[in-house]
């Protein structure tokens, strides 16, 4: 489903260029959840632009569901990221303006779907994540856990085939943390692959297998647990 | 001040928003000084005196039917005697044309004969009022040297024939024109013509009745002749007395017609009071100085709206950088000089080019309307105009800005 | 999509009133000023006579010596040449024209004398101006020749005199002399009035009164309009016609510019023809206008007109840059949403969609406010502008749809760079900032 060979992304400034990934490797088949661990800095933030074509990378390949990505134009990856990709953001990210229904909507427009889909699919969404009642609210009105279940049910309308999650929980209290994490487990029954970063051990240990990324390079803890120190340096110009 | 050097770091980060701002004040700067100029160039003549007491005067267009030539003596003697004897009138006399009054005779006059065919400028250009030796009292005319008119001095003549060897009476500015020593009584000025008028009288002031600039030149320059022109059309101005002005508006043209009925007094500007003729002389000048003090006003709020509004956009983009700053032992005082120093330095951006527009602009306007060089004095007063504009106008943002409590540093987004 | 776009436009509207009410305003301003003093621009540069206003042509000719002449052509005649041009008869029609001052007299004793806005020409005039007939219809040229009492009156005045009926056939009596009427004419407000700008400045009330210039001549009508003289014409009315004073306008009908040019050449020829009599003792200078071209010589576009809408002009590019200004502050205040909806799949083509279509509301709503102080703007041109020019500014369907397409194509224009900006915004934003 996501496969990674080889990958770099290097950040320069003018006066020095900054590998936030390098010679990076991961493969996640369809249907796996996987957690994505490590430090801050580490370059899992960075992971998951890539994963998710919020980014473009420097070197090596990317196959997305089959498809080679570091080829595609703006208006190809825009329309990958709609059809293929949910996203979960640790903030949210709801646009304060429109409310829940319109903020579910969004995605659904820009596949260019009829009014009446749309609309079976908002409200199906809705259902899914228990707000159904507050499709009329704005995001102002919801609570932190309510605003993440709405980010969800906006991921989940344009049924993606991958979910990709950046801290879901990092701004929630336990209680609603963990009512998220369910969710995301249900989603995950029924067939969704998920990839989700997190620095919190307990949520990763839900997950179906751990990645740990240090200083921009996978340590798969599931499949190869050693560490690659000697690549464990920050490499400058 | 010494913050001078870190803002323009900042200004470089936000390139489009300062070329905007300071874009924006140039272009306001040019437009304002030229209008502004404008404005001054219009209201100036607005408030020159005409020589004339124009309280309690009308003036009344009259056109004769049926009649003309020399049909017309007899019968606008009658008018003026049947005017002269009405109560409510003080005077009366008959004129070719009036100040402000927009269309007359103008010609050269000269201290030497003209010769036949034009090929020396005249000394002056000056108008002429046909008229008779009521005119230095109906008018109110001030005589400052000399006499006026005798009454066997006035005479009837065709417009197409007849010679300026007479007496006249001339305004003040064209005595002194001719004659800078100022002793132009008793001497003679010929008026396009071989033979010349002898000089009995002055009169303070008396303008031309055009308004254009094309007259600005010879505005005070006249002459009153004895002479009353035949012909189908004339004007009357009557001097009424004090408080029957409103009677007499509508008394005089109906002794007009009580005593002929065979003449038009037009409907629209046949009876005017001098207080309506100087306002339709001068309405577009009023109108056009109006129009511009408009558009400066409007021009700017709206520049200083716009100010407000990118300010307060960068305010709320800088919170948590202001935030830091105050954290960092920064001031309230600190932040708001931050941010009206910024805003001066733009505004110097934006004046410097506005001045060379709007000095550009004038330079065009000139080659292409009657109009005059741009003062520099205007644009000194534009460019500290929109210096402060643009400092009142950061005030309320930058107070908001003072006011980001450090805490805000901590905040994550 | 557009109609979900135009949604999110209103929508925005609503979000920073302050922001967008000053945007509007701006716009609303610009526009209006723009929109008021076009339009009298338009009435004064206006072709009264579009479709024959190429074959229609003034003729000027130096019977001055150059330095009387200042360094132009002057705008009028002399009789003598005037007469020479009509009896040549060079043109498919032509005309010598002067504006007269008769009082009519009207029929019953009981009602006043009125002066009515008259010309002395002749019959082939009103064919030449493409002048509309109610009744009857122009003189002939056999009545020119016969120096008729017969006169042409306008509907106005036909409806004061004789309360509308066809008053072919009847008399008018101008300064006690009769006139049979041969025609009157339907409305016709040619603006400017292009015939005769050299003494109406261009515009003025329609004309109500036509008579022979043959007719006005043996009657000694003197000129109610400008007589310019460089040398002492000396005295009494044949002195006058035989002097060096001009005072008439003179138009020809030439077809094509074959014809143009062969005019011109008559008139070269003519030019000659009188320096080798020796009248003129410099070389022939002569000149053909068109209408356009005569309308500009005689700068009938006044200069308020031309300055105040270059003023105004000046002041909607201010308000565009303020535009643009304030447009970048909304955008920019959106970066998040931007970056979400980029994330969920919008790419950047829509996203200049979404801006510039909120930006098109934004102008919509500008042309409204700019279309209502138009109307009021349209109420006070008479304070500016003399009220014959005033009367015809007028806020047509042209002029509202103008307003309205002038304020969103300039919104959207100014919305260029800062929806540019809007799209440079990267999806991955989101994450970043965190």
């Amino acid at each position: 489903m996501l496969k990674m060979t080889h990958l770099s992304k290097v950040y320069r400034t003018e006066v020095v260029e900054t590998y936030a990934l390098r010679d990076f490797n991961i493969d996640v088949k369809e249907g796996e959840f996987v957690a994505v661990t490590g430090p801050s800095g580490s370059g899992k933030t960075t992971f998951l632009t890539i994963a998710g074509l919020l980014e473009t990378f420097t070197g090596g390949h990317y196959h997305l569901d089959g498809i080679e990505v570091s080829q595609l134009n703006d208006n190809a990856r825009s329309k990958i990221r709609n059809e293929k990709i949910g996203f979960i953001f640790q903030a949210f990210n709801l646009i304060p303006d429109l409310n829940v229904y319109d903020n579910v909507e969004v995605p659904l427009r820009y596949r260019g779907m009829k009014g009446a889909e749309r609309k079976q699919r908002i409200m199906d969404a809705l259902e899914r994540v228990g707000l159904a009642s507050r499709a009329k609210h704005y995001p102002a009105e919801l609570s932190g856990g309510q605003q993440q279940r709405v980010a969800i049910a906006r991921a989940l309308a344009g049924s993606p085939r991958l979910l990709l999650a950046d801290e879901p929980t990092g701004n929630l209290d336990t209680q609603m943390a963990r009512g998220v994490m369910e969710l995301l487990e249900e989603i995950h029954r029924e067939g969704a692959t998920i990839v989700m970063v997190t620095h919190d051990p307990e949520l990763a240990a839900r997950a179906q297998r751990n990645v740990h990324i240090i200083d921009g390079q996978v340590v798969d803890l599931s499949e190869e647990p050693r560490f690659h120190a000697q690549n464990a340096r920050v490499a400058d110009a | 001040m010494m913050q001078i050097k870190p803002i323009l770091a900042a200004l470089k980060r936000h390139k489009a928003g300062t070329v905007l701002i300071a874009l924006q004040i140039a272009l306001t700067l040019a437009i304002v000084c030229n209008a502004l100029f404008i404005i001054r160039q219009r209201t100036e003549h607005l408030s020159r005196p005409t020589g004339l007491t124009e309280s309690n005067l009308l003036a009344v267009s009259n056109r004769w039917v049926g009649a003309d030539g020399k049909a017309t003596e007899s019968l606008t003697e009658t008018d003026l005697a049947a005017l002269r004897q009405q109560a409510g009138v003080a005077d009366a006399t008959m004129i070719n044309s009036y100040p402000l009054r927009g269309g007359g005779w103008s010609l050269g006059a000269d201290t030497k004969p003209s010769d036949k065919d034009n090929v020396r400028r005249p000394t002056a250009q000056t108008t002429l009022y046909f008229t008779d030796e009521h005119a230095l009292s109906t008018m109110g005319l001030k005589l400052v040297g000399g006499r006026n008119f005798r009454p066997e001095e006035v005479r009837w003549v065709d417009p197409r024939d007849f010679e300026t060897n007479v007496p006249v009476i001339v305004s003040q500015a064209l005595a002194t024109k001719l004659y800078p020593d100022g002793h132009a009584l008793g001497k003679p000025v010929y008026l396009s013509s071989t033979k010349p008028a002898t000089i009995i009288g002055i009169v303070e002031r008396l303008q031309v009745p055009w308004t254009g600039n094309w007259a600005a030149n010879f505005a005070e320059n006249s002459v009153l002749l004895p002479f009353l022109l035949q012909g189908n059309f004339g004007n009357y101005l009557v001097r009424t007395r004090p408080g029957e002005m409103a009677r007499m508006t509508k008394a005089v043209p109906a002794l007009l017609f009580k005593t002929n009925r065979m003449r038009v007094i037009p409907e629209e500007r046949g009876v005017r009071t001098f207080a309506e003729v100087r306002e339709q002389a001068y309405k577009s000048d009023r109108g056009m100085a109006i129009l511009m003090g408009v558009v400066c006003a409007v021009l700017l709020a709206i520049t200083a709206a716009g100010i407000v509004g990118l300010t307060s956009f960068w305010v709320g983009q800088r919170r948590k950088q202001i935030g830091v700053r105050r954290a960092l032992g920064a001031t309230r005082h600190d932040i708001l000089s931050y941010f009206l120093t910024e805003n001066l330095l733009i505004g110097a951006g934006g004046v410097i080019v506005g001045a060379a527009l709007a000095i550009g602009m004038n330079l065009w306007l000139v080659s292409h309307f009657e109009m005059e060089r741009l003062s520099l004095a205007y644009v000194a007063v534009g460019v500290i105009a929109l210096l402060l504009l643009g400092q009142g106008a950061v005030l309320a943002p930058a107070m908001k800005a003072s006011r980001v409590p450090p805490v805000e540093a901590t905040r994550s987004v | 999509m557009f109609a979900y776009y135009f949604q999110l436009g209103l929508r925005s509207l609503r979000r920073n009133p302050l922001l967008t009410a000053l945007m509007v305003m701006a716009i609303g301003f610009g526009v209006a000023a723009s929109m008021i003093t076009y339009s009298v621009f338009r009435a004064t540069a206006n072709n009264p006579i579009p479709q024959k206003s190429d074959q229609l042509y003034a003729v000027q000719i130096a019977n001055w010596k150059p330095q009387d002449l200042e360094g132009e052509l002057r705008p009028a005649l002399t009789y003598t040449d005037a007469m020479a041009f009509i009896r040549a008869h060079k043109a498919r029609r032509q005309t010598a024209l002067y504006p007269i001052a008769p009082s009519v007299i009207p029929a019953d004793a009981h009602r006043l004398p009125i002066t009515a806005d008259s010309y002395a020409w002749y019959g082939d005039a009103f064919a030449m101006f493409d002048i509309p007939f109610l009744y009857g219809g122009a003189w002939s040229q056999a009545q020119d020749d016969a120096h008729a009492s017969v006169a042409v009156i306008g509907r106005e005045l036909n409806d004061k005199l004789f309360n509308g009926i066809d008053s072919v056939g009847k008399t008018i009596n101008l300064d006690g002399h009769d006139y049979r009427i041969t025609g009157v004419i339907d409305d016709w407000d040619p603006q400017p009035l292009y015939f005769d700008p050299v003494n109406t400045g261009g515009f003025g009330d329609p004309i109500d009164l036509f008579i022979p210039f043959t007719r006005a001549i043996d009657l000694q009508m003197p000129t109610a309009g400008n007589n310019n003289c460089n040398t002492d014409p000396g005295n009494g009315w044949d002195n006058w016609l035989r002097s060096e004073c001009i005072w008439i306008e003179y138009w020809a009908e030439l077809p094509t510019t074959a014809d143009a040019d062969a005019y011109k050449r008559y008139l070269t020829g003519y030019a000659a023809e009188q320096q080798r009599a020796g009248r003129f003792k410099w070389a022939p200078n002569v000149a053909l206008r068109d209408v356009t071209d005569w309308l500009d010589f005689n700068k009938v576009v006044p200069p308020e007109s031309k300055i105040s809408l270059l003023v105004s002009l000046g002041f909607l590019l201010i308000c565009l840059v303020n535009t643009i200004g304030l447009l970048l502050a909304k955008f920019m205040r959106r970066a998040p949403e931007i970056g979400v909806r980029r994330a969920l799949g919008a790419s950047r083509r829509e996203v200049y969609m979404q801006f510039l279509i909120e930006a098109a509301t934004v102008g919509l709503a500008g042309g409204v406010l700019g279309l209502v102080l138009t109307g009021l703007g349209m109420l006070s041109v008479g304070w500016v502008f003399d009220e014959q020019i005033a009367r015809l500014a007028t806020l047509d369907v042209s002029l509202v749809t103008l307003t309205v397409v002038v304020a969103v194509a300039a919104t959207v224009m100014a919305a260029f760079y800062p929806t540019w900006r809007a799209a440079q915004v990267q999806p991955a934003w989101q994450l970043k900032s965190n």
